[in-house]
């Protein structure tokens, strides 16, 4: 009996991991040869799953289920390629960081795609009658699509492998993934393989989403609730290792079930102590990664060295610019006298929603120049930069509750608690340095982000509600919402002195860190981005150096989230607001978009996402997908970021001017203003 | 006047410096229009009504219903010469999640200047545009099913027409226990929503029968996707009955693996929501031979009901569900209370509303006093093979408005 | 007797099976320019990084200046006079020349900065610094093309810069690593003069291909084959060494 029950759940342990093996597979191969981080696979696992409904529709699921698992992943391998053809490519060379906002907007293009093609409501994917049926062997009770999910996905694994490792072709796309340059050195064009890698891993994509289709359901979330899995388990099992995601994905799949099943259950009795299983669901595969990449940094397979990882060109913003340096700061202090008065023409317009949207960029802003500081100086991408921003928005609810109403302590808190975060996530991630800190720091958010679900200080699912700022110390000062003061007529109220303390605020932090970037410690950031090896050989301590900047950086934007919770537009701090994955994946879009390792850039980035956003979510329920569209095409064109534009307007026309000296336009001499 | 939370002297401020914002709104429009705030005095005088839904994010399945149901009041409402007043409805997606919800919601009070807002599902969402209601003092009718909306974080400005889950809960617990079988294991999703249904449900058990045994417990995260340990878990106990606290995506997961693994044919399967049309649609004839509640049906005969299906039908080519009658009869509620107030200002709507008693498609129920929560009827319901791929729900028993609602101070709200 | 600067004893490092330096036991006086020579894959560049800390040995000891370094991290290394250059040009590419000089002249004064300062002073504004900076520009010639993209110079000015960011840590003993690696005979000859120039009163240990350079410039040469010392010696002693000829000389020269 007790067995039985084991065997039953390993064998759903291993359904589930098996659905993971397909998508790791192609993520991994793919990561592995060209060094392509691909949030895009999810939402490619999901149109999988949509096409096949629209196959299964016509025909019914006896034979629609087979016609469309043949079809379906044919058809998504061919999108696969055509995304790979007309939007990756441009991109290799450069580092994975392009890749990030790159398959962001694709995220945004393709999920809207489906919503709009397919509607929103959650569908069931037909299969045939035979396969959704219970079955019983030796007493072990579980469905035949299980035992079908296992097969399929394994005799899927057993072909890939085949190819990988007994074709010519499998043969030179292992070679590459472990060493590309060596592959280009024997004389191979392994480009070439590129857009056949990123096919066949969408096409294993799609056929996970059919299969878990119809185990589960299909709806638009699909494609997000498996990302972060499938990324777990390519990190365990190794970049770029097929072995890896097999192992991984089965591991992943097994481990997450059997804590499911045994989760509080009783291991053992001793004396007066009792031993069960902690209710660690969620967290586990959280831990096992970090655990995993602290003693082996490379995953459990990986093969590939240190040298050969990430050596693409970042391209930052800041190389001076068309634009004097006192342009630039005249521009900038008409920007912040402008933002100073926006107010006043708000007031006049009468509409003080849009002081909501003021406010929200603004504490974006500092979000997102807090990651500027690792990211475009110090040259690490942390995918994990929300829990900053959560756990300081939590700390600043948390003080506000029980402490202090003060906005200066609550403030304070919120960058001491978030620091001390930053120096011990710091001390353990920054050992591992490129994607695998990226994947480090995104498994530490996401065990912050599973805890506040559990825990009944953090308000679980709700979050936490009732609390309220007070602008002063002790007793001395007035509480936000009480605030209110007349000018030409009009009652000023909390929003008003909200956003001037959160301008003032923003200001004080891009002047800290120009400062801190002109001054010893950030000219050897600066040193670290250009070359890590070298600032070592010349005397730094550059682990050292990464983790303070991290540390300052992690303060940053808890203080970022502080803000947030004492906002007065903000009444409740939910998890799903500041610490889904989903931020530290737009925190990095907009540091893009802005223009990175320029400081303001990012800060124009946050003006112009959210400004886009509001601007276009009035007139469209499409948005999503121009902005996701509007991402692709900056990181094609206009990679330096929005700061870059008008040394890229100038070089068009210094080209148009001179005919018979025509400018390269890829030369990387495209400067940067604001 | 205002009574609320800590500081009383605070929100009188705010009201008046937002009402400032309003009137010169409409002064930057049309001058003069200022002067008419508060009167609803003759001819077509436009108040503009908010639904907030989650268009996106996991209760993407559930939002666009409600948004259908309130488009289909306030078309009616404009067509009739019942109301004075025209609504006009402006709309936004809360995505599921607190942060958006409450930017759009500052939107369409602050930039739109509606003072009556319907919406949101997830009780995190419902809370948070709850304390909104209460700072900024306008109407909101949420439509999350979870206890503390109206509950422990009840204020006056907050009407529910929802069922909440504490009905839900009384209609599903005597009848299972007494009906379907003495032996229960509870599985429910960790969050605020499955907690509750645990809470009440298992509470209401133990006083509906003797006999009744918990066998056991277990839950998975919000979202989680696989079951099949759960389901092992479950058929190798001794239970008869399972109930589940889940709903949306994560109860359709569970119907189809539970179907799939046997467990609907071995033992009575039984969710508060299993009868929701989003639900059925997701797990087609997985359903078939399982228990829920049932807030609303089609079918029903209460009210008006009748003549709201067929209209809902004719706009949108199917028969309406729970979330399109919450959000039809809370838009036609706010109508009704600006009526029987004579006006449409937020504190003479919200006098009107407390307490009163309305014709609904669930006939006359009163927005309680004590707590603003509707007295609606719920039902028991099985659910059977039906024409298409979808199960038919099956009414079983009806348990009325009186019996369902336990009183507001055992519900945690005090006004 | 001249001190010894460096010294290893029984240095050794494997990978898996294969051992790429196996129990070379160097010493290096006070002053000397040694060479290290070696056909491909004998070891000169992994033994290269076991001195500087790039590499951690399998076993063995590298003493520098009388102290045991072998688990001194690499920084430290360079903050106690051990500086080094790369073979592939390794300099601040983004940066200004002068920057790239001022952050190795920086490195040696970072015990005076105060963290107060690290964080908010005008990295130009400390004058010791700056004085260091301007010195080795001018040095290695670079003072017209301070400001400067780095990576905007030829190759030859780059190979210069890379040498300036090893002088301006002021290190007692300098590691070269193929410092005229892909250079011309004439751009060759100006940076072995640029080397004599400005880093003749340290001790060198320089890692090169070319033959005739390393007889013409070198103190002493260790010659290594498949991870072992062949041999050690003066130009003469080692021209005239047999087993040089036999498994070295003769083989690449032809």
């Amino acid at each position: 009996m007790v067995a039985a029950d084991f065997i039953e759940q390993l064998l759903n342990g291993l359904t589930l991991g098996m659905v993971y093996v397909l998508l790791a597979a192609g993520l991994s191969v793919i990561f592995g040869v060209m060094d392509v981080i691909n949030f895009s696979h999810g939402e490619l696992f999901a149109l999988g799953a949509y096409f096949s409904l629209s196959i299964i529709a016509p025909f019914g699921a006896g034979t629609g289920f087979w016609i469309a698992i043949v079809v379906a992943p044919v058809a998504v391998g061919l999108i696969g390629a055509a995304i790979e053809r007309t939007t990756v490519r441009p991109l290799y060379g450069r580092d994975p960081l392009y890749h990030i906002l790159l398959t962001f907007g694709l995220v945004l293009v393709i999920n809207d795609g489906i919503r709009l093609i397919w509607g929103t409501q959650q569908r069931q994917l037909a299969v045939p009658e035979y396969l959704s049926r219970p079955v019983s062997i030796l007493g072990v009770q579980v469905s035949v699509y299980n035992y079908f999910m296992i097969v399929f996905a394994a005799l899927l694994a057993v072909v890939t492998w085949y190819l990988l490792n007994r074709t010519k072709y499998g043969m030179i796309i292992r070679a590459g993934s472990q060493d590309r340059e060596m592959v280009r050195n024997v004389g191979i064009d392994i480009d070439q393989y590129y857009t056949l890698v990123f096919g066949v891993g969408a096409a294993l994509a799609a056929v996970a989403g059919i299969v878990l289709g119809g185990y589960q359901n299909v709806n638009t979330g699909m494609g997000n609730s498996v990302i972060i899995p499938a990324f777990v388990v390519v990190v365990l099992g190794g970049l770029g290792s097929f072995r890896g995601a097999v192992f991984g994905g089965l591991l992943v799949g097994v481990v997450q079930t059997l804590m499911r099943a045994y989760n509080g259950s009783v291991v053992a009795t001793v004396g007066d102590v009792t031993l069960s299983v902690p209710n660690l669901e969620g967290l586990t595969v959280y831990l096992l990664m970090i655990a995993v990449l602290l003693v082996k940094p490379q995953g459990l397979f990986g093969t590939r060295g240190e040298e050969s990882e990430s050596e693409g060109e970042i391209l930052v913003g800041g190389y001076g610019g068309v634009l004097a340096d006192s342009t630039r700061v005249r521009l900038g202090g008409i920007a912040v006298v402008a933002l100073a008065l926006a107010p006043l023409a708000i007031l006049f317009m009468g509409d003080q929603y849009y002081l909501v949207v003021l406010n929200e960029i603004l504490i974006w802003a500092i979000f997102a120049l807090s990651l500027d500081i690792v990211m475009g100086y110090a040259g690490l991408v942390p995918l994990g930069h929300t829990m900053f921003y959560g756990v300081g928005a939590y700390t600043a609810a948390l003080v506000m509750l029980h402490y202090s109403q003060s906005v200066f302590v609550v403030l304070l808190g919120a960058i001491l608690i978030c620091a001390v975060l930053a120096w011990i996530v710091g001390s353990l991630s920054i050992r591992v340095s490129g994607v695998y800190f990226a994947m480090i720091t995104l498994a530490f958010a996401e065990l912050l982000y599973s805890a506040v679900f559990k825990f009944d200080f953090t308000g679980g699912s709700d979050g936490l509600l009732g609390f309220e700022a007070f602008l002063g110390f002790g007793t001395i000062g007035a509480s936000l919402s009480n605030i209110e003061f007349g000018l030409l007529g009009y009652e000023l109220g909390q929003q008003f002195v909200f956003y001037y303390l959160a301008l003032l605020i923003a200001v004080l932090s891009l002047l800290f860190a120009r400062r801190m970037m002109n001054a010893p410690f950030g000219s050897v950031l600066q040193s670290i981005r250009e070359s890590e090896e070298r600032a070592e050989f010349i005397g730094y301590d550059v682990n050292r150096y990464k983790r303070r900047a991290f540390v300052i950086s992690g303060g940053m934007a808890g203080l970022a989230g502080g803000l947030l919770a004492v906002s007065p537009s903000t009444v409740i701090i939910s998890p799903d607001q500041t610490l889904n994955w989903i931020h530290s994946g737009e925190v990095i879009v907009i540091a893009l978009f802005g223009g990175m390792g320029t400081l303001y850039g990012p800060m124009i980035g946050s003006g112009v996402f959210f400004g886009a956003e509001e601007f276009l979510s009035s007139y469209t329920d499409q948005w999503r997908l121009i902005i996701g569209t509007m991402f692709i095409l900056f990181v094609l064109f206009v990679p330096r970021g929005i700061v870059s534009i008008p040394s890229l307007v100038a070089q068009r026309l210094e080209t148009a001017n001179n005919a018979d000296g025509p400018v390269d336009m890829d030369e990387p001499e495209v400067r940067s203003d604001d | 006047m205002s009574s609320e939370g800590t500081s009383p002297d605070s929100s009188v401020g705010i009201d008046r410096s937002r009402r400032q914002f309003i009137a010169a709104a409409g002064a930057a429009g049309a001058l003069g229009l200022a002067g008419c705030q508060g009167g609803s005095t003759g001819g077509e005088e436009a108040v503009t009504v908010a639904s907030l839904n989650p268009m996106t994010g996991p209760f993407s399945s559930l939002g666009p219903g409600q948004r259908t149901g309130a488009e289909l009041a306030v078309a009616e409402i404009n067509d009739t010469d019942d109301y004075d007043f025209e609504f006009e409805l402006v709309t936004g997606d809360t995505e599921t999640e607190a942060g958006a919800a409450q930017s759009e919601a500052q939107r369409v009070v602050q930039e739109e200047g509606a003072e009556f807002v319907f919406g949101a599902i997830s009780s995190s969402v419902a809370l948070g545009l709850n304390d909104f209601a209460g700072q900024s003092e306008h109407i909101y009718f949420p439509g999350g099913a979870a206890v503390p909306i109206t509950g422990s974080a009840c204020n006056e400005w907050v009407f529910r027409f929802e069922t909440n889950t504490a009905q839900i809960a009384e209609a599903i617990s005597a009848y299972s226990v007494n009906n379907l079988g003495n032996n229960v294991w509870f599985h429910y999703a960790d969050y605020a929503y499955g907690d509750s249904v645990y809470n009440r449900t298992s509470r209401r058990m133990e006083n509906a029968s003797d006999d009744y045994t918990e066998v056991g417990t277990s839950t998975s995260e919000l979202g989680a996707s696989n079951y099949g340990s759960f389901i092992t878990q479950i058929s190798n106990s001794d239970a008869d009955v399972v109930v589940l606290g889940m709903t949306g995506g994560d109860l359709v997961n569970f119907t189809n693996q539970a179907a799939d693994q046997g467990l609907t044919d071995q033992m009575a399967v039984v969710g508060p929501t299993q009868t929701f049309q989003s639900v059925r649609a997701g797990t087609g004839s997985n359903s078939v031979g399982t228990f829920g509640g049932a807030r609303y049906d089609p079918s029903l005969e209460t009210g008006d009901n009748q003549a709201f299906v067929e209209a809902y039908a004719s706009e949108n080519d199917r028969e309406p569900g729970n979330f399109a009658r919450v959000g039809y009869d809370s838009m036609r509620l706010m109508a009704k209370g600006m009526n029987e107030a004579g006006s449409t200002e937020p504190g003479d709507v919200r006098d009107a509303l407390e307490g009163g008693t309305f014709t609904t498609v669930l006939g006359d129920i009163t927005l309680r006093e004590s707590d603003h929560q509707a007295t609606n009827p719920t039902w028991m319901a099985e659910l059977v093979a039906g024409d298409g791929d979808t199960a038919d729900v099956e009414l079983l028993e009806q348990v009325p408005g009186s019996e369902t609602l336990p009183p507001a101070s055992d519900l945690g709200c005090e006004m | 007797m001249t001190e010894t600067v460096l010294e290893t004893d029984g240095l050794t490092k494997r990978f898996g099976k294969l051992t790429a330096v196996d129990d070379v036991s160097l010493s290096v006086a006070d002053g000397e320019f040694r060479s290290v020579i070696g056909p491909n894959g004998a070891g000169k560049t992994t033994t290269f990084n076991l001195i500087t800390g790039a590499l951690s040995p399998s076993a063995g000891v590298v003493r520098f200046k009388g102290e045991d370094i072998t688990d001194v991290a690499p920084h430290e290394r360079v903050g106690r006079g051990l500086g080094r250059s790369f073979q592939i040009t390794n300099v601040f590419g983004g940066l200004t020349v002068r920057e790239n000089v001022r952050l190795a002249a920086q490195s040696v004064h970072s015990d005076d900065i105060n963290p107060g300062e690290a964080l908010f002073r005008d990295k130009n504004g400390f004058d010791e610094i700056a004085e260091q900076t301007g010195t080795v520009l001018e040095q290695i010639g670079l003072q017209d093309r301070a400001d400067e993209h780095a990576e905007a110079l030829a190759y030859g000015d780059q190979r210069r810069l890379e040498l300036g960011l090893v002088l301006a840590t002021d290190p007692d003993l300098v590691m070269l690593d193929e410092p005229t690696a892909g250079m011309s005979s004439e751009e060759t000859q100006a940076t072995m003069n640029l080397i004599d120039e400005v880093l003749s009163d340290r001790s060198l240990m320089l890692i090169e291909h070319d033959i005739d350079l390393v007889m013409r410039v070198s103190d002493r040469i260790t010659v290594l084959t498949r991870g072992e010392e062949l041999a050690s010696g003066t130009p003469d002693e080692i021209a005239n060494n047999e087993d040089v000829r036999d498994a070295y000389l003769g083989g690449v020269r032809e």
